[in-house]
Parts: structure tokens; sequence; C-alpha cells
């Protein structure tokens, strides 16, 4: 597991205190940083590419106007790593619940565009919301920016050992979900 | 049967989470037994699975609407200037997802849908009391010194604007004896109105002048939707109605005016999702918010036919999702007429409610000629002061 090198953490604060000081670009940079990662959490999270969206653009506006409160001491990428995934579980939380039918939890169906990679996602994005939100969350960390397991507790804020049980548990679910299945 | 500890130290060396003695018992433990190696395989397939999703890149307007949305308010600038001035992408985002909005989440959007309603209802006011100003006294106010009539040398103080190219009209076009004009004169609902303490004093509003004189209020006051929106009957009617007029002079919504939560939400946006945002929720949590949404004439406000016609209406729409709208509604002086004494007063006239619903100034909004006549500054105070005189 590769941690978050110390000198993003260097840079991030030097783009804050750019920004803070009134540079302009330190914006572009923060965003060219992070918006593919934090969109594809909320991507994950919420299966849907126009929620992801505003999700995303709700999560930036938020941490450059409030950049003022951000603590320094804490590092700049768990707090807009929660914030997205905080954003994200009030989204789904406002969702109408569904139920899941029994093809869109585990494999395509038959007549579904043969490409791998498009088969993967949609087999994943299902399976996923079939895990409970909190859950979720972890497994995108963990799979889909490849966090340790100590930085899912820091942008999360629970313990590593929950951070586990919640991994552990979710992915034996979608191995039932994803591959018991598959034969 | 694999016990937890066991369970745990596959799943961290598919994470590569263990230490290289961590890994030797996991090699070990696979090499003598088929249920580890199963549960290995499966999760080593499962990690591949993850591994094929593709990595999508954002929206490419992502990055750009952020941008714009932070266009305005200067990171360096002091407190009072900071704030949400144009998150015009974002707006335009969220009016496309609005029908989505609705049709997947009614019971969950109750509350937003009733916040959309309550700054659909602060806007249409401004919206009213700003024209009745325009009309009265000019565009831009007196002290401006530039109006958009002909350019004609010999006028003083009036010169050509050039960021309104529509049709130019000249002096000639343009007089106190004018047949629209007259009209107001035989108005004296718009008479009496001119003579009210309440509008005197508005004019004399500091902020209300520096509304006037900003980019986005003209921008406005020009566009399309915002004239059709006037026009309309559902506007008019919504303007005639006693909980309409009931809702804006009660405490709970002048106290909602000057909640920053609110504020917020209203330079959002009203189509925005808004329950999203910090915003949305300390505004729920807003005592006066919550008054104004138990109040029975708010309510009966939002069951009001000519109110929902208003709403769907594609040209209020149009408004609200119009960028310079949006920028006017973050206008610093736009908050500070919002809240003042004087803005207040006139909305709680007799004469400022008749005018609204009136045919004649209907009609004066619709007609061109009237239009350019208010962006003239010399010929407004020429009207005032005879409209003065006429009440004499």
């Amino acid at each position: 597991m590769e941690q978050i090198p110390a000198d993003i953490d260097d840079q991030d604060r030097a783009f804050v205190r750019g920004y803070l000081g009134g540079q302009r670009d330190a914006a572009n940079g923060l965003i060219d940083r992070y918006q593919k990662p934090l969109y594809n959490v909320a991507l994950r999270m919420l299966h849907d590419a126009q929620d992801a969206e505003d999700v995303i653009q709700t999560v930036f506006l938020n941490a450059l106007l409030k950049l003022k409160s951000y603590d320094p001491k804490y590092r700049f990428f768990s707090w807009v790593y929660r914030m997205t995934v905080n954003e994200s579980l009030n989204v789904l939380k406002r969702r109408k619940p569904t139920v899941a039918l029994e093809d869109e939890a585990g494999l395509p169906a038959a007549g579904s565009t043969p490409d791998r990679a498009a088969e993967a996602e949609d087999q994943v994005g299902m399976a996923l919301l079939d895990l409970k939100p909190d859950d979720r969350a972890v497994v995108v960390l963990r799979h889909f920016v490849s966090f340790t397991y100590q930085e899912i507790a820091e942008v999360l804020e629970i313990s590593v050992k929950t951070v586990k049980s919640r991994l552990f548990t979710a992915r034996e679910r979608l191995r039932v979900a994803l591959l018991e299945r598959e034969g | 049967m694999l016990d937890r500890d066991r369970i745990e130290l596959i799943h961290r060396e598919i994470d590569g989470a263990n230490t290289p003695e961590e890994s030797a018992a996991v090699r070990a433990l696979l090499a003598g037994d088929p249920e580890a190696r199963a549960l290995a395989a499966d999760l080593g397939r499962l990690s591949h699975l993850f591994d094929q999703v593709e990595r999508r890149d954002p929206p490419p307007g992502l990055k750009r609407a952020v941008l714009e949305a932070l266009a305005q308010p200067a990171p360096a600038t002091p407190p009072s200037a900071r704030g949400w001035s144009a998150p015009f992408a974002l707006i335009r985002s969220a009016l496309s997802r609005l029908a989505y909005v609705i049709r997947h989440f009614p019971e969950q959007m109750e509350n937003a849908i009733m916040t959309k309603k309550t700054m659909l209802i602060g806007s249409a006011a401004v919206a009213a009391i700003v024209v009745v100003a325009a009309i009265m006294t000019g565009f831009p106010p007196s002290g401006a010194g530039a109006g958009t009539i002909g350019g004609d040398p010999g006028m003083q103080g009036v010169q050509q604007a050039a960021r309104y190219h529509g049709r130019t009209m000249t002096v000639a076009d343009v007089s106190i004896d004018n047949p629209e004009i007259q009209v107001l004169f035989q108005n004296p609902e718009i008479l009496r109105l001119v003579q009210s303490d309440a509008f005197r004093s508005m004019m004399r509003n500091s902020a209300f002048r520096q509304l006037q004189e900003s980019d986005a209020y003209r921008t406005v006051m020009n566009s399309d939707a915002y004239r059709t929106v006037m026009a309309s009957d559902a506007y008019r009617t919504v303007m005639n109605s006693e909980a309409y007029r009931t809702v804006m002079n009660s405490e709970a919504y002048r106290s909602l005016q000057a909640n920053e939560a609110f504020r917020t939400l209203q330079q959002q946006g009203a189509f925005r999702e808004a329950q999203s945002t910090q915003a949305m929720r300390e505004l729920q949590e807003n005592q006066a918010y919550r008054s104004l949404q138990a109040n029975a004439e708010f309510r009966q406000l939002q069951a009001n036919q000519a109110f929902r016609d208003l709403q769907a209406s594609q040209a209020f729409r149009d408004l609200q999702a119009n960028e310079a709208f949006r920028s006017m509604q973050a206008n610093a002086a736009f908050r500070t007429v919002m809240a003042s004494d004087a803005f207040r007063s006139i909305m709680a006239t007799d004469a400022y409610r008749t005018i609204m619903a009136s045919d004649a100034f209907r009609q004066l909004q619709s007609a061109e000629a009237f239009r350019s006549l208010s962006r003239s500054q010399a010929l407004s105070e020429a009207f005032m002061s005879q409209a003065m005189r006429t009440q004499d």
C-alpha cells in the first residue's frame, strides 16, 4: 500500500497559502490535482455521473470558500476527500430507496456491451450500490484511489480497526455478488 | 474453516499491507489450506475487477464552472466583499437536474422545494420594486451622468452607452409629451406611489442607487426573460394577492433576508438542488425559515395557481437562470436594499401593489419607447418634477 507522498502535502499547503494570499492560480493547482480522483470517488459512491459532477462542484466551492477555516496541521487531501464522501452520502440519503433487481446487482444482462472495461464498470457499479454507504465509501477509497487503511481512517474519521472491518465485510459481500454468480 | 485472523491476513495480503513475515505466513497458509487458496483467488479476482474499471476523466467544464463561481470574490478581499457571487455554471447544471430531482426525490425534496419557493417570492419582489424605480428615476440614476439616448452633445449628462446596442433612440424621439409618458400622469396609483414617503426614501437610498448603477442590474432590465415575466398575467396576479403581500411583510421573511444561509442559497440559484449544501442545512435550522414555512399566508401563496403558473413559466425560469439576475442578487448593494426599511415600506404600500397589478404598468414595461425613456437621467428627472407638480 502506497501512502500519499509528503511532498504532495507540502505542495497542497503551498497552494492553500497562495490562494489565501490572493493567488487565483493556486485554485487551478488544487483543482487540477484533485478533480479526477474526487470525481471518481463521487462517481463510484453515487453511480451517477451528473450527481458526481454536482458533488465535486459543491466540494471545490465549499473547500475554496472555507479555506480560511482549514487547519493546515491536517492534510489537505483528507479534508477534501472527507468533504466528497460526506457530500456523496448526503446525496444518497436523499435518494428514494429502490429495490435492486437481481440482474442489476450481479452480472450484466445478455446483449450488453462486450467491452470488458464497460462490463466491469457495470458489474462493479451495481454491486457497490448493494453495499451500505459507509461500507461503500471504504471500498471506493481503497480500490479507486488506493488509500491505505490509515488514510481511509483519516478521511472518514474512524479507527483503522473499523476500516478493516468494513472493508473485509464489504468485500465478502462483493465476492458473493460478483464472483460466485459467475460460477 | 478459516478463522478471523487468517481471513484478515489474506485480505491484508491482497491490499499489500502485510509485513514480509506476514506475507510468508500467508504463503504457508495457502500452500496447505484449499479454503484459504479459494478465498485468496476470489479476492485477487475481485481486486482485478476493480482495476479493470476505468478511472473516468471529470467533465471538461467542471473546473471552469468552479472557477467561474469563484470569479467575483477575490480571496484576499475583506469579508464583507466575499460570497458566492456568480456560480452561474452551477446554476445551469442544476437547472438541467431539476426534473430529475423532482421525479426521484419528492418526499425528501419537500424542504428544498419550499426553500426554492421562498427564494422565488423574494426574487419576484425585488424584480418588481426594481422596475418601478427604474422607470421612475431613470436609468442609470441621477449622478451617474450617462444615459443611452442618442448621445446628443447638447443634452448634458446624457451620452451614448456602448453597452446598449439595441434600438437607439434620439432625443427627438422622447419628451415629456410622449404619449407613453402621459400614461404615467394619468395613473393615480403611480403618482401616489411617487409621492409616498417610502418611495422617496427608497430613491434616496444609496444602496439602491448603487444597485441601479451595476452592470448586472442593467442587464436584467434589458433581458427578454425579465420583460416577459413582468408582463405575464401570472406575475401580476401574484403581485396582487393578499397572501403575497402578507408574506413579504412578515417578520419571518424579513429575517430570512438577513440570513447568510438564505443569501447563499439565493446566489446559488433557486433551481439548484440546494438541500445538499451546508447553507441549506443551516437555513433549515433557522427559526425565521421555520416560521415562514409554518406561516398560513405563505402556504396559501404556494397553493395559489397564479404563483404556480409563474414558477412554471419558462420566462420566470429563464430569469432565475439569467446570469445577470444571479449576479444582481449577489450584489452587496442589492442585499442592502433588500434589508432596508425603505424597501420594506414600499412593499407594504397599497399603491405599490396596485401598480404592479395595473394594465397601465404592464403596457409601459412592454413599450420599447418607454424603456428607452427610462434610461435617460434627464427625462426621468423631468418626469419626477412633472409628477410632483401634477400632485400639487
